[in-house]
């Protein structure tokens, strides 16, 4: 096991500085030059030849013509920055924010905990309920009930996310008045931070969201939970295991169940990535002060720092959902620990 | 076996040879049939059958196919227009009634007032009638007529953009609907006149955007409204000679009681209208007309002579027969009554407003002609009417006053087309990694494998956005559809290639890639030829339940502004900016729509993609 977990983390590791490389090059191929902007309100007291000067100058000074790589590793505080220290993603440096004007850092802190809450929130909802529903369609396959759900689950799965979260702002939001429409907190309500009231507050708002994407993911879900439910009571050991005379419950949960979870487990590393992809979408419908907003509006702005900040972020995030899927299925399933 | 038997049978030997020849070449397949009971199917026929029995298959099938039909042929029909902006027809609800005439009006017309979206009538017995979109905001709406105009005995009517004039027997003028920008405020002059009934024998009552006027016997204008988007002055030396007025959008004109036309308002100088051809000058203009933008004037012999702005077409009047006596303008057409009781319509014709039907171009029995801004309506000799023209829209209007039935067929085109392509790029990316990692396997599959493991690693929505804003800044639109395109096939050829993969492992140890390995048959052949093939039928699947997810996705980057841009449509960007309350409440059919025929698109997709799987699997037919 620790052969395989090792193995896992260097192979993760390799793949997070190809991706970054891949993303930073990408960023390269946009045409800003951070000197000339620099020097621009200047431009107008220079003498020609003194401005062509200084910026050469800076542009020396900012690291800007070398190569690529150099670049790269500086920035990911492999080699020695400018400054002649280490200073770059892995010792915590994320960049400057040209729209907020203040450091990467700072500003992504507070959305990041917001998108984390609810992308959590969905998570334990949409798999709290997708599972049970999966194993008793799977169980009750052929019924009434396995049928609608069926069909409805094809609903969930086809609907673009917005469109859900159109209708369901319109019977939450404009019909019944359940919930606010936007925001992720009541504007100009004085809470203390770290109060009661402030977390009520906070959850009346991401409440609606977070009922969309559960939603959403309900119908991918309950059918693949389903189906590689069916898969598993379909197998001989289920029909020994009936034939022994096990009780029923005994037959489902205990040997059809183990072997069901294994496709589930992956699939569920899909959905993971995907309910982070979703939550752009969201979080911009429902104007939320997340990930995915900010993202959204580094992008529109074309403050790359900061886009390339969170996209580490995204990338992170679903490493480190790969990393626990390989394990889980390390735990799960006996014959990966032997074989690797 | 049984076939010898048959033919030494003695009933069969009675038979012609021209009997056996047409049942051996016309009912051959039942001798088949017949002869061999065990009837053996193809694959392909058992999974046809295994498909069409399923309801919701066979549902998504029928309901894909008709959308289909209607997103490829639709737009010949429906043409889109990039530019479209039309301020007069913004977020009008879906309606088929603006030029519906209430049936209690039907034969006893007595007067029409066409307004933009919506049409006033009085009776023969001076009750008012309202018809067509008449909502001018949350709180006013056209419809509600007060009871002092319901009452009254009303001489004259006029609608404008947002609201309605009326003029009852005794004098008294009425004003109803939108009056926030003054368009009900009487102008000093206008209460004395009203209040001593010198100067107030009303002849005409024109009504326009937010503003209206009211024309005196004496030739004696009073103009009243909102001031500041129009020329509501009048030159001294023509107060009191005015014969006629006709409105543009911004402007007005005057026939003069000497014959001539001039421009009789204070902001004339260096304006188009104000270049009268020489024509109307002569004092023999009897008529005049005005659209938006352009003017008319008609002369005694019948000639009409058009000025300002001609940009669509208002001076292309086709050959008459007759002579014009009454020409009216609409927003950007006229239409005229002719001597010999015909109509004739010219001008921009988007909504079929320039396109007059048969009964009245040809019937000679037209006794009354009411032009709106894109709706006519023409009184017979016996009563009854024709209209032509605007009669709403069937799925509403945009924000920019855009039909959205012509947004959705057009979108749905383009959103089909990236999401074919895309799936396309996909499969033929995905099935060549993925059959060289299957086929080959060792290095070859790892590497491949990783590759895969990378780019579907990458957080999708996420990568495709900075891809598009990345590369997408610097292309126009047409362009940025293919990037699109490319887009979507690079990042979701990962499932494809898995698929292939998997495949591949198994067929390449059947016999017969052992076979043709050994006669020796190229390896790229054995591959692309022998067993791609075998693995179409799953690929089939997987294509058909691909397309939908890049449907949806097209529409979500779309949607967050970072797909196809506006004002080209897709089903994704028609929703833009459609989650505020007010949309979401107030102009519903912005959203319902788009999302109901995409959301049916996908299903549908979805429930054949279902189907086909269902239908392939060797398992289900075994149950």
């Amino acid at each position: 096991m620790g052969k395989y977990v090792l193995k896992r983390l260097v192979y993760i590791v390799i793949v997070f500085f190809v991706i970054s490389f891949l993303m930073y090059a990408l960023y390269n191929l946009i045409p800003t030059d951070p000197a000339r902007a620099q020097l621009e309100p200047m431009r107008q007291q220079l003498k020609p030849e003194e401005y062509i000067r200084m910026y050469k100058q800076l542009r020396k000074e900012m690291g800007l013509d070398d190569h690529l790589v150099i670049r790269y590793a500086r920035w990911m505080g492999i080699i020695k920055g400018l400054k002649g220290k280490f200073d770059g993603l892995l010792q915590g440096n994320f960049g400057y924010s040209q729209t907020f004007k203040k450091p990467v850092v700072q500003q992504i802190s507070e959305p990041m905990k917001n998108t984390i809450f609810i992308n959590i929130f969905a998570t334990i909802a949409a798999l709290g309920i997708t599972l049970p529903l999966g194993v008793y369609c799977a169980v009750h396959k052929g019924k009434k009930f396995d049928t609608t759900v069926q069909t409805m689950s094809i609903l969930g799965y086809s609907l673009p996310i917005f469109i859900i979260s159109l209708i369901f702002m319109y019977f939450f939001v404009v019909r019944w008045g359940i919930f606010p429409l936007m925001g992720s907190k009541t504007p100009n309500a004085a809470y203390e931070p770290g109060s009661w009231e402030e977390f009520v507050d906070k959850v009346y708002h991401i409440a609606l969201p977070v009922i969309v994407m559960t939603f959403a993911s309900l119908g991918g879900m309950t059918r693949y939970v389903r189906s590689s439910m069916i898969e598993a009571l379909g197998t001989d050991y289920i029909r020994t295991a009936r034939a022994k005379g096990l009780r029923e419950k005994v037959v489902i949960y205990s040997h059809a169940w183990r072997n069901a979870l294994l496709p589930i487990i992956t699939s569920i590393l899909a959905w993971f990535l995907g309910i982070f992809g979703g939550s752009v979408i969201i979080e911009n419908t429902f104007s939320l002060n997340g990930m995915g907003k900010l993202y959204w509006t580094g992008l529109n702005t074309l403050d790359f720092e900061l886009v390339l900040a969170i996209q580490m972020f995204y990338t992170v995030v679903s490493l480190i959902g790969s990393l626990l899927i390989d394990l889980s299925y390390g735990i799960v399933d006996p014959r990966v620990r032997v074989n690797k | 076996m049984s076939k010898k038997m048959k033919n030494n049978t003695p009933k069969k030997k009675k038979r012609s040879t021209l009997a056996r020849w047409f049942r051996q070449t016309v009912l051959r397949k039942h001798d088949i049939d017949y002869d061999n009971p065990e009837v053996i199917e193809t694959p392909l026929k058992i999974v046809a059958q295994n498909f069409f029995a399923k309801k919701t298959a066979v549902f998504g099938v029928v309901v894909f196919l008709l959308i289909l039909l209607v997103v490829l042929i639709g737009p010949y029909f429906f043409k889109l227009n990039l530019g479209e902006h039309e301020q007069t027809l913004i977020h009008v609800p879906p309606s088929n009634n603006m030029m519906k005439i209430p049936k209690e009006m039907h034969g006893r017309i007595s007067d029409i007032a066409p307004g933009t979206t919506f049409g006033i009538g009085v009776d023969v017995d001076g009750k008012v009638y309202s018809w067509g979109h008449t909502r001018v905001t949350e709180r006013i709406d056209l419809k509600d007529i007060p009871d002092e105009v319901q009452e009254a005995d009303l001489k004259m009517i006029a609608a404008g953009m947002d609201h309605a004039v009326a003029l009852d027997t005794n004098g008294k003028l009425m004003v109803w609907g939108n009056t926030r920008r003054s368009q009900a405020r009487f102008t000093p002059d206008m209460e004395k006149a009203q209040k001593s009934g010198k100067n107030w024998n009303i002849v005409q009552l024109e009504a326009g955007m937010q503003v209206s006027a009211a024309l005196d016997e004496g030739g004696y204008l009073y103009l009243w409204g909102n001031r500041s988007n129009f020329d509501l002055g009048i030159k001294r030396e023509y107060q009191g000679n005015i014969a006629k007025i006709a409105f543009m959008a911004n402007e007005y004109i005057s026939l003069l009681k000497d014959g001539n036309v001039a421009y009789t308002g204070i902001k004339g100088k260096g304006s188009p209208f104000s270049k009268i051809p020489d024509e109307l000058l002569q004092g023999k203009t009897v008529d005049i007309a005005a659209t938006d933008r352009t003017c008319a004037g008609l002369t005694e012999d019948g000639k009409v002579y058009f000025w300002g702005r001609l940009e669509k077409g208002e001076n292309e009047m086709p050959e008459i027969d007759s002579k014009i006596v009454k020409i009216e303008g609409g927003r950007f057409h006229y239409s005229a009554l002719l001597e010999n009781g015909n109509v004739v319509s010219w001008g921009n014709n988007d909504y079929n407003q320039a396109k007059a039907p048969a009964q009245v171009t040809t019937g000679g029995n037209v006794k009354e002609l009411y032009v709106g801004n894109f709706q006519n309506y023409a009184i017979l000799e016996n009563g009854e009417h024709v209209t032509w023209g605007l009669s709403g829209f069937p799925l509403g209007t945009d924000n920019f006053g855009r039909d959205m039935l012509v947004r959705i067929i057009n979108g749905g085109r383009v959103t089909m087309l990236v999401g074919a392509i895309a799936v396309v790029i996909a499969t033929i990316i995905g099935v060549i990694l993925g059959g060289l990692a299957g086929y080959f396997g060792g290095t070859v599959d790892i590497v491949i494998m990783r590759i895969s493991e990378v780019v579907g690693g990458l957080p999708f929505i996420p990568f495709a956005m900075i891809l598009s804003a990345v590369i997408g800044s610097r292309l126009d639109p047409t362009q940025r559809m293919y990037l699109i395109m490319i887009v979507l096939g690079i990042l979701s050829w990962v499932g494809t290639c898995r698929l292939v993969r998997a495949q591949f492992f198994a067929q390449r140890e059947m016999e017969y890639v052992t076979a043709a390995k050994a006669m020796g048959i190229r390896e790229g052949a054995i591959i692309f030829r022998h067993i791609l093939p075998n693995v179409f039928s799953l690929l089939l699947v997987s294509m058909t339940l691909d397309f939908a997810t890049s449907m949806l996705t097209e529409s979500t980057l779309s949607y967050l502004g970072f797909g196809i841009p506006l004002p080209t449509p897709t089903w994704g960007n028609l929703l833009t900016g459609a989650n505020n309350s007010i949309i979401i409440q107030q102009y519903w059919w912005r959203w319902v729509f788009p999302a109901v025929i995409f959301g049916m698109c996908t299903i549908c997709i979805n429930l054949i993609g279902d189907g086909l799987r269902d239908a392939m699997d060797p398992k289900s037919t075994e149950r």
